[in-house]
């Protein structure tokens, strides 16, 4: 056998599923050799046959139609075994030695496009990205038809190579910010991305952040309109969301499907939602301050109510609304990571356990499940999951700093937390800006 | 690294140690006495403290005695027999006895003023019976709710034009104000209802010098722009709501000799009237009746030499600030002073059918 079937046999041979099959095409022996798991073998052979017979009248010889089909004149082993992982095809022809790498038809390895699971969207489009970062790109594209989208492409990692796309507004976005980001993948291109983390470095960001660079999002719209408004919108293969950079505190308010709404409407559910993480923020908060600090704020038959509520209650303020707060934040982890049809059991047992059987008991007062209610509705306002995580966090600290110092002590955390948030920057962009592209255009 | 750890991890036990947060208190350890009666025996302050307490879905009212030299040192004797704190930052109502608001109630004021655990804006109010009684006889109409006390003084609740309502902080002002006293509301526990209200306390210098009637209480109301809206006016055949009421003032000095003259402008509806009284008597019988009290009101103050109603207030920047603390025994008593009512009858009550003029 010839010494470049023998080495590919030994270096793939140990895979069951690499295939190596002899054909005729043009009555001349060739090899075709793949991954059989990403290859529809089948299908790809009589399609070979098919696209040889049509494209090239009788007569032409195997040489023209090699000629035809290859874009690179010799292949390296290591070339060919890294496109073979990749699931491409090789075909080998016997007499002249030559090798061509050729699109086959793919096995489907694909969810097709489904309706957004992470974000839900109210009277909105409805498509979502998915795992394949051609899709992706695709569905971008004809979210923003324009020929100012320019889409770049770049292969990181020494495993493995993992495609990583960048696309922007050619007109409207920073330039300073898409050479930053180009240099920054450039320079890295060594480095395997599997998640976000490993894109966060890469990327140089500090990993300690608990605000996330990336706004990430699901919907192709809100996609589209982030690079309309001159951000970078990043692609990574087999991660089913667009990573938007740089990412600002106004995402956490506004979507851009709102705008199906009246402007009032919309006014009004924005405002809803800065309602409702300044509600995550403080409430829990509040009631410790209230509840052990400052209870002279309150009014005095609240206050007797509220008295009246802890009757019998054992533990301190602060250690009753943590406690809870943790069986909630369990709750939340275990909803997600049941199946879902183990799901609802966890929020039947968990309502009871929150609901009923912990005020009867008096290890908490009722008041507590009230806020602990209002919170978690309140904090479920935000758009985007991941900025909720984060929202989720801050609020023990204020609880914290509420219990040492009651209502000045939210008025304390609430500075920390916006003077953290006003210190981000991505790339020199603040976390705080609005629209960054109007910045510039001002400047 | 680890010293960034080291101080992330001390910086917050320094915030534990050096706030004193373990003094914190939770609301169900803290007794909330919303009204406090003091009363002095001989030398010493007897403290009577009303403590609502929520027990089985309704509230208990407590009442706890102490006697001490000074209020604090009662109230201590108080937090000390009991298996809560005292918290007083919830006090809303003060009540003094009479005797004790006849010898003065300067020391106990600047005390709260001082010590800061009563809020400023607790009501100041006088008992004209034994505040025992008067104790016993609110608790017992006040057992379901707890606060009843304290609605009676709450302008969205019980409170009504003819009641004063005089803060701590006011009664403060007025012990160390050259030209302006207060008026502090006198009751006593009613039979039927839980407070009868006798009027208002004059009180110079934190001493309670005199006495004025309900009515003349809604004009010191108004004078002191606590509006007297919804006030009905009983005249011998009709009587009217005041809808809004204005106040204008002039003053003037004239051969040191004091004149003012005060306009009150009354918006008023109609609620009641026989069918032969037009709204031209109504006017004027308001006019005459309203002018009267204001004399009234004004000779009682001349002659107790206690400016409640702040007059002195228009002069400060006519008398020279040497001659200021000398307002209520020298210039006070001569002050000549001209009311003059105007009535805008607004409209006739919800009536469509045209009055008979």
């Amino acid at each position: 056998m010839v010494p470049f079937l023998q080495e590919m046999k030994s270096r793939l041979g140990s895979n069951d599923d690499f295939f190596i099959q002899r054909v005729f095409l043009l009555d001349k022996p060739v090899v075709i050799m793949g991954l059989s798991t990403l290859i529809d073998v089948v299908n790809t052979k009589s399609a070979l046959l098919e696209y040889i017979e049509q494209s090239f009248p009788s007569g032409k010889t195997v040489e023209e139609v090699i000629k035809a089909m290859s874009t690179t004149p010799h292949i390296e082993i290591n070339e060919a075994i890294s496109a073979i992982t990749k699931g491409k095809l090789i075909i080998y022809f016997e007499v002249t030695k030559q090798r061509v790498i050729v699109d086959p038809i793919m096995k489907l390895l694909n969810r097709s496009i489904e309706s957004p699971t992470n974000e839900n969207v109210f009277q909105g489009s409805m498509s979502s990205f998915t795992e394949d970062i051609d899709t992706n790109i695709g569905i971008a594209r004809k979210e923003f038809n324009s020929r100012r989208l320019v889409v770049k492409s770049y292969y990181t990692g020494s495993l493995q190579k993992k495609r990583l796309s960048l696309l922007y507004d050619e007109e409207r976005v920073d330039r300073k910010l898409v050479n930053q980001v180009i240099d920054r993948i450039e320079n890295n291109q060594d480095k395997e991305i599997n998640h976000i983390q490993n894109l966060t470095k890469v990327m140089g960001f500090n990993s300690m952040e608990l605000i996330p660079k990336f706004n990430t999002t699901e919907l192709p719209q809100e996609a589209a309109n982030s690079i309309r408004k001159g951000r970078v919108v990043l692609f990574i293969d087999r991660i089913p969301f667009a990573l938007v950079l740089p990412s600002l505190l106004w995402d956490m308010f506004a979507l851009e499907n709102d705008k199906n709404l009246p402007k009032p409407i919309m006014i009004s559910l924005r405002l809803l939602r800065v309602v409702g993480v300044l509600a995550t923020l403080i409430m829990p908060g509040l009631y410790v301050a209230l509840v052990s600090v400052n209870p002279e704020v309150l009014r005095i038959e609240l206050a007797l109510s509220i008295a009246q509520s802890r009757d019998g209650v054992p533990y301190p303020a602060l250690i009753e609304i943590i406690m809870m707060l943790v069986v909630l934040e369990l709750v939340i982890e275990a909803s997600i990571r049941l199946p879902r049809s183990i799901g609802p059991t966890i929020t039947m047992v968990g309502g009871i356990i929150l609901g009923q059987a912990v005020v009867a008991a008096q290890l908490v007062s009722n008041l507590l499940i009230i806020i602990l209610a209002a919170t978690t509705i309140a904090n479920s306002t935000v758009v985007g999951v991941q900025n909720s995580l984060s929202i989720r966090l801050f609020k023990y600290l204020i609880v914290v700093l509420a219990s040492i110092y009651g209502v000045l002590g939210i008025l304390g955390g609430m500075v920390l937390v916006s003077a953290y948030l006003a210190g981000l920057t991505t790339f020199g962009v603040s976390y705080l800006y609005i629209n960054p592209a109007e910045r510039r255009r001002d400047s | 690294m680890l010293k960034t750890i080291t101080r992330m991890l001390i910086i917050p036990c320094m915030a534990g140690m050096l706030s004193g947060c373990w003094d914190n208190k939770d609301i169900n350890h803290r007794s909330l006495p919303i009204t406090m009666g003091v009363s002095m025996v001989g030398e010493t302050y007897k403290v009577i403290l009303l403590i609502p307490e929520p027990v089985e879905r309704t509230t208990k009212v407590r009442i706890v005695y102490g006697i001490g030299k000074t209020i604090t040192e009662a109230v201590d004797h108080i937090s000390r027999d009991m298996e809560s704190d005292i918290d007083m930052l919830h006090m809303k109502v003060v009540v003094f006895d009479k005797p004790s608001a006849e010898k003065g109630m300067t020391d106990s004021i600047s005390g709260f003023m001082r010590a800061r655990d009563i809020s400023p804006k607790a009501v100041v109010v006088i008992c004209d019976e034994d505040i025992d009684h008067f104790f016993k006889r609110t608790k017992q109409t006040m057992e379901p709710s707890g606060t009843t006390l304290y609605n009676y003084f709450e302008k969205n609740a019980g409170w009504s034009p003819e009641v004063a309502l005089t803060r701590i902080w006011q009664v403060y002002r007025s012990i160390y104000s050259f030209t302006r006293d207060v008026a502090i509301p006198v009751v006593k526990s009613g039979n039927d209802t839980m407070m009868q209200h006798l009027g208002s306390a004059i009180i110079k210098n934190g001493r309670m010098v005199g006495q004025i009637s309900s009515e003349e209480t809604l004009l010191f109301n108004a004078f002191n722009g606590e509006s007297a809206h919804g006030k009905i006016e009983v005249m011998q055949h009709s009587s009217v709501l005041i809808v809004s009421n204005t106040m204008s003032h002039e003053s003037k000095v004239v051969n040191n000799q004091m004149y003012m003259t005060s306009r009150i402008n009354l918006n008023v509806s109609i609620l009641e009237t026989s069918s032969h009284v037009t709204n031209d008597s109504i006017k004027k019988e308001l006019d005459s009746t309203l002018t009267d009290r204001c004399n009234a009101l004004l000779a009682k103050i001349q002659s107790s030499e206690a400016d409640i109603l702040g007059l002195g207030q228009f002069f400060r920047n006519k008398i020279p600030r040497a001659e200021l603390k000398n307002w209520r025994t020298e210039y006070l008593p001569r002050l000549k002073m001209d009311f003059s009512v105007r009535t805008v009858i607004q409209n006739e009550g919800n009536l469509k059918t045209p009055r008979r003029k």
